[in-house]
């Protein structure tokens, strides 16, 4: 049995998962890259009633950046903002320590938002490269075509029967998250899928 | 000409043969073959056998309409039954069988049937297999799903891949012919998204296989030039070997792309279909249109076939259908078969044309004005016709065509009727309004040159209505080939058997006879007759069996109508539909943030709802379930145990409200609920049934943590966001499932706390700083985040531990150790659920959706005090009635004997009947700590009757045995344990 130590570490669901590799079918470069973001920080924000204005603003104060608009995301590096509901929203962020970024925001929006830590309950994947947009099409009902969707857009969706937040990151680049506990399982639609592109996991 | 290939000409590549079996037997075609094609070129016309005479049968048609040539595909897992020869292209390796017959195609004993014909007419089934009634489903159903039919499923799985893909277009284009190109490209020059899709292998429609002339070039060379323009433009996907099969709500289509249905075997890494919802916000039907065959004896013996069909196969697959060739005309086309055959080398010995006036073009060829072929020659295959004057004409192939029937078939399948025209004696489609409109020959226009105006006239309305601009383009000049027709449906002179639908061998008289039993409306007819039915859906029988059904009903066509149109447009394979989602990948797996540790532990996983949960965890000796439950048990009760109970729903419910929107949710009160405090929660259906229980914790005034059971976890989501959202939107108050966020772990037992006062920082796990009920956010391990409930399910000293869920195996392996030299053992939901019922703790079983909360012994949790979701119903009478069933506790007389869940109670003295039931076990398990079987169970008024000896009868397992009822606190009812 492993020595418990003060310097724990999280362990990704995933980590046994996936694997470094080149994958599918060899057609040249590959046509999607996929990875796992982690450790990530995850809240939930949710505006209390009436006080999204005021959150908006408190928001823009802490962090420089504006509450997203329905659909949207805003903010990127440090911080970021995604529309995921009526008034709801994530707020994520890398290299944090252990609920540093829960308690960071229900401080500073006290009165302005319910915040509830999902760090640990969802799991993000990045799917980009050339095929990544009809890789997706295979699981989303939402049009991801530049005209309908792009870079800066936040989505609720479905795809394999599993629930998605769906965020474009750039031109080719998008990001899905997961609930924990299905994300191997999704992990395995999704590179399935990617298959006949040929895929490389980093 | 070689045989039956034509020396040169057609789309094929004569560089490349490819070889094939068909019935076993090895023929050599080429690449651009269809099935079809390459066995006439190879001189075979017999396909088949009909599905009720065994009549022999050819191919009748080209395209996606064949009713006849139906064939075995494949071998093994990959066989699949029905595939139209027609469809399918040749590759090399193809193995195909003849369907319905024995022994062999060629003498199949099945055909005496037809020396019965008259036996078997329409309505026969029904009139024949009447009595005796029990015969029905043993004996005379069998028998004719034996001697009827077409080919048979697979029982192997299939080693092939599925997938399904959404697609966005601003103009979805169904058919690339003429119309379906012009539209495309008017659409696509704009700026607008264009899908275009097309069933056949190769884009272009009727010009691969109509010699046509359009600007100055042929039809051909205009269409692949307008392909290459279209696939440059990256606002366009061409999607060939793709069939729109079906028109749903929001002008969404189903679509089939067989990816890999034209080689031997798909690449590991491709599907072999592609299932497809198309979302257009506009769409152009350009099918085209079906040629109808025409009703006289003999119509269906091999070698007699469209006329367009054997034009398609001369002029596309430089196949000759014949050396000498008749054609029977209604209408202009036929003269253009005879011209094409003529142009290609093939004989043709005469048009026969039932028009005394036509003017077409027949190239030298004699025309028979105002005649008709009264009967084709029977046999394996056609030698010749004679005329209703009863001249003969010897021939090897009879092309026929009774002119041209729109393909209407995705306008009407939401119901919209198409509409009789006189003039092309044909079904139009309706106007369905503008996001769906028809052009070209599906709509009617005959001409080439209305096909290739309509075409981008209708994509131009359609894209300017979503703001694209189109350029004014006068269309391409072409050449036209008149067409006008005179309506010919049946031949009655005929003497030998004629057939209005092929693939079910219906008869031109079976119609009247419908009409002469009552069944004279046509959706009557078809169930009647069966004309219409099947895999082809009557695409080439429909109209002439509706247009002589109404001849025999009196009627005009137009009062016959259409039966209804329904999705799909052809047949589509169960694969298709069920995509990736098939074995493991059914439904997707949910495992908990303790999965590892808990297989490190050995544990056996059962799937509850889509979690995989630890049953139970056997030692390497152990053998069956029920050791290592008692043993699991056993160190539960007396040492400690831990389980992963991470699957219980997890709501942050947050805000000034939060206490009383929980104090509305709940029948027992949480406004009053101390921080730091845990407390059970009961909550009711809005009818007064209890819906769910949970622990709620309140970890600050404005936040609580609520759990629910694992199964109703999504269901109390959803009930809470409509009763904010409909019910009380003027409370201030956020929830959100953080189920996945938390491990959550069960650490129950006598040495349940000084197992954890080894991991958690800072606290003292005393009765005084942590009581019974506490719960508190803390932290363990030198500081990770957790949050520790002194709660038990199982009746011992407990406590549920909760952490961020990427800790959670090393949490539980931390736990194991610090438990070590207590005995720590895992133990899994059976043992889990054994202690619930030695504790008498309701679950599942009780709270199956009848019982209220008195009949679970929990009506004093019902406030007095406030207002709750199910307070009002719950008052009903029925459901305060004395006599409800309650939960009580059950035990066997016999100590020895097992009871059972399911088991039904009655009276000790009384007999089995529904009006005897007394009530029911819920609930089993085998107490270790008790040693006997014991239970829960719902009796009528039930709560009087401790002590009281029943009869327990199970009717299924046939165990009749009586049963002690008691208190359903088997265990420690004095909560010893739980306070120790």
């Amino acid at each position: 049995m492993p020595k418990v130590s003060s310097a724990v570490q999280r362990v990704s669901a995933l980590a046994d998962v996936a694997v470094q590799g080149r994958f599918g079918a060899d057609k040249g470069a590959p046509g999607v890259t996929l990875s796992v973001r982690h450790p990530m920080s995850i809240v939930t924000v949710i505006a209390r009633k009436g006080r999204s204005d005021d959150l908006g603003k408190a928001i823009e104060a802490a962090y420089k950046c504006s509450l997203p608009a329905v659909g949207a995301s805003t903010g990127k590096g440090a911080i970021s903002f995604h529309w995921c509901g009526a008034e709801q929203y994530y707020a994520i962020a890398e290299g944090k320590a252990e609920g540093e970024l829960y308690r960071d925001l229900k401080a500073r929006l006290e009165g302005l938002a319910s915040c509830s830590d999902q760090s640990h309950g969802r799991v993000i994947l990045r799917v980009s490269g050339p095929k990544a947009r009809t890789l997706l099409a295979k699981g989303t009902p939402i049009d991801l075509h530049p005209a309908a969707f792009g870079p800066g857009k936040s989505a609720v969706t479905q795809m394999a029967h599993v629930g998605v937040h769906l965020v474009q990151t750039g031109k080719d680049e998008f990001e899905l998250s997961v609930f924990r506990g299905f994300s191997e399982s999704f992990w395995e639609w999704l590179t399935e899928q990617s298959e006949e592109y040929g895929y490389q996991v980093l | 000409m070689a045989g039956f290939r034509l020396d040169k000409g057609g789309l094929i590549d004569r560089a490349t043969s490819l070889n094939f079996t068909f019935d076993g037997k090895s023929f050599t075609g080429h690449a651009g073959d269809t099935l079809a094609s390459a066995l006439i070129a190879n001189g075979v016309h017999l396909m088949g056998r009909s599905f009720k005479y065994h009549r022999p049968r050819g191919v009748i048609a080209s395209g996606a309409a064949e009713p006849n040539a139906l064939v075995e595909l494949r071998e093994g897992g990959r066989k699949e039954a029905n595939t139209r020869a027609t469809v399918i292209e040749l590759y090399d390796g193809l193995a195909a069988r003849s369907q319905n017959r024995w022994p062999s195609l060629n003498f199949d004993i099945g055909a005496i049937n037809s020396l019965a014909a008259s036996v078997f007419v329409a309505g026969f089934y029904y009139k024949t297999f009447m009595w005796p009634k029990s015969f029905w489903e043993k004996i005379y159903e069998p028998l004719i799903r034996r001697a009827a039919g077409l080919g048979a499923a697979t029982h192997e799985a299939d080693p092939d891949k599925y997938e399904k893909s959404y697609g966005h277009c601003d103009l979805l284009v169904i058919g690339s012919g003429p119309a379906g190109l012009s539209a495309a490209l008017t659409a696509a020059r704009a700026g607008a998204r264009v899908i275009l899709l097309d069933e056949g292998s190769r884009l272009g429609g009727s010009l691969l296989s109509e010699n046509e002339e359009i600007a100055g070039g042929s039809g051909y060379d205009w269409a692949q030039a307008a392909i290459a323009e279209l696939a440059s433009l990256a606002n366009v996907t061409l999607m060939p070997r793709t069939t729109a099969f079906g028109f749903y709500d929001g002008n969404v289509f189903g679509a089939l792309e067989r990816v890999n249905d034209h080689v031997l075997e798909p690449s590991p890494y491709e599907p072999r279909l592609r299932y497809w919802k198309i979302m257009a916000r506009k769409a152009v039907l350009a099918a085209g249109a079906e040629e109808r065959p025409i009703v006289f004896g003999g119509n269906d013996v091999p070698g007699v076939m469209l006329a367009s069909a054997m034009r398609t196969f001369a002029n596309r697959y430089a196949a000759a259908a014949g050396k000498s060739v008749v054609v029977f005309t209604s209408n202009d086309s036929g003269y253009r078969t005879a011209r094409d055959l003529k142009a290609k080398g093939v004989h043709v010995e005469v048009i026969v044309d039932s028009r005394k006036e036509a003017s077409a073009d027949a190239a030298g060829i004699p025309v028979l004005k105002g005649r008709t072929v009264a009967d084709a020659t029977p046999g394996k295959i056609v030698s010749g016709v004679e005329l209703s004057d009863h001249m003969h004409i010897a021939c090897d192939a009879l092309a026929m065509s009774g002119g041209w029937s729109p393909v209407v078939n995705l306008m009407c399948h939401k119901g919209a009727k198409p509409i009789w025209n006189d003039r092309l004696q044909a079904f139009l489609p309706p106007d369905i309004g503008s996001d769906f409109v028809a052009a070209g020959a599906a709509n009617g226009a005959m001409l080439l040159s209305e096909a290739l105006r309509e075409g981008a006239e209708k994509a131009s309305r359609a894209v300017g209505e979503l703001g694209f601009k189109t350029k004014k383009a006068a269309p391409p000049p072409c050449r036209d080939e008149a067409y006008a027709a005179q309506a010919l449906w049946w031949v009655k002179e005929s003497h030998g058997k004629a057939f209005v639908d092929y693939q079910n061998d219906v008869t031109p008289k079976d119609l009247p006879l419908a009409a002469r039993e009552g069944y004279s409306s046509i959706e009557l007819a078809k169930r009647y007759t069966t004309a219409g039915m099947a895999t082809d859906q009557g695409k080439l029988g429909n109209v002439n069996a509706i247009a002589i059904l109404a001849e025999a009903a009196g009627k005009s066509i137009a009062e016959i109508g259409t039966t209804t149109f329904r999705p799909f447009y052809t047949p589509v394979p169960f694969a298709a539909f069920v995509g990736p989602f098939t074995g493991h990948h059914f439904m997707p797996v949910r495992k908990t943030p303790l999965h590892d540790w808990a297989e490190e532990q050995g544990a056996v996983f059962v799937e509850t709802g889509l979690w995989l949960r630890s049953s139970w965890f056997p030692l390497p000796h152990e053998e069956g379930w029920l050791d290592p439950v008692i043993r699991e048990v056993n160190a539960a009760r007396q040492k400690v145990g831990l389980c992963d109970v991470s699957t219980l729903g997890k709501i942050d419910v947050q805000g000034p409200d939060a206490a009383e929107f929980l104090n509305r949710l709940y029948c027992n009160g949480f406004a009053q609920l101390d921080v730091g405090k845990a407390r059970y929660g009961l909550m009711l259906r809005e009818d007064g049934v209890v819906m769910d229980d949970g622990t709620t914790s309140r970890l600050a005034a404005d936040h609580f943590f609520m759990t629910t059971t694992t199964a109703n976890a999504a269901k109390i989501m959803t009930h809470m966001e409509f009763c904010h959202q409909a019910l009380w939107p003027e409370l201030d108050v956020q929830y959100v499932s953080v189920t996945e966020q938390w491990a959550q772990m069960a650490v129950a037992g006598p040495k349940a706390r000084p197992t954890l006062q080894k991991i958690v920082d800072d606290v003292v796990l005393g009765d005084e700083t942590f009581p019974y009920l506490a719960a508190k956010e803390i932290s363990i391990l030198g500081g990770i985040t957790a949050r520790l409930f002194r709660i038990s399910f199982s009746g011992e000293h407990a406590y549920e531990l909760s952490v961020p869920a990427d800790y959670g195996n090393l949490v539980a392996r931390a736990i194991m150790q610090a438990g070590e030299e207590f005995g720590i053992t895992p133990y899994g939901i059976e043992a889990l659920s054994v202690m619930r019922v030695e504790k008498g703790h309701v679950a599942g079983g009780e709270l199956n959706g009848t019982t209220t909360a008195a009949d679970l012994g929990l009506g004093r949790m019902m406030s007095t005090k406030k207002d709750y979701i199910g307070r009002m119903m719950a008052g009903r009478e029925g459901m305060v009635a004395k006599d409800r069933e309650a939960v009580v506790g059950i035990r066997p007389v016999d100590r020895a004997d097992r009871i059972r869940a399911g088991s039904h109670l009655l009276k000790k003295n009384d007999r089995p009947s529904l009006a005897n039931g007394q009530g029911y076990i819920t609930s089993v398990a085998y107490s270790p700590t008790l040693g006997t079987w014991l239970g829960l169970a719902l009796l009528k008024n039930g709560r009087e009757r401790h002590g009281e000896i029943v009869k327990v009868f199970d009717g299924i397992r046939n165990i009749h045995m009586y049963g002690e009822i008691c208190d359903p606190m088997h265990y420690d009812k004095e909560n010893k344990k739980l306070h120790a």
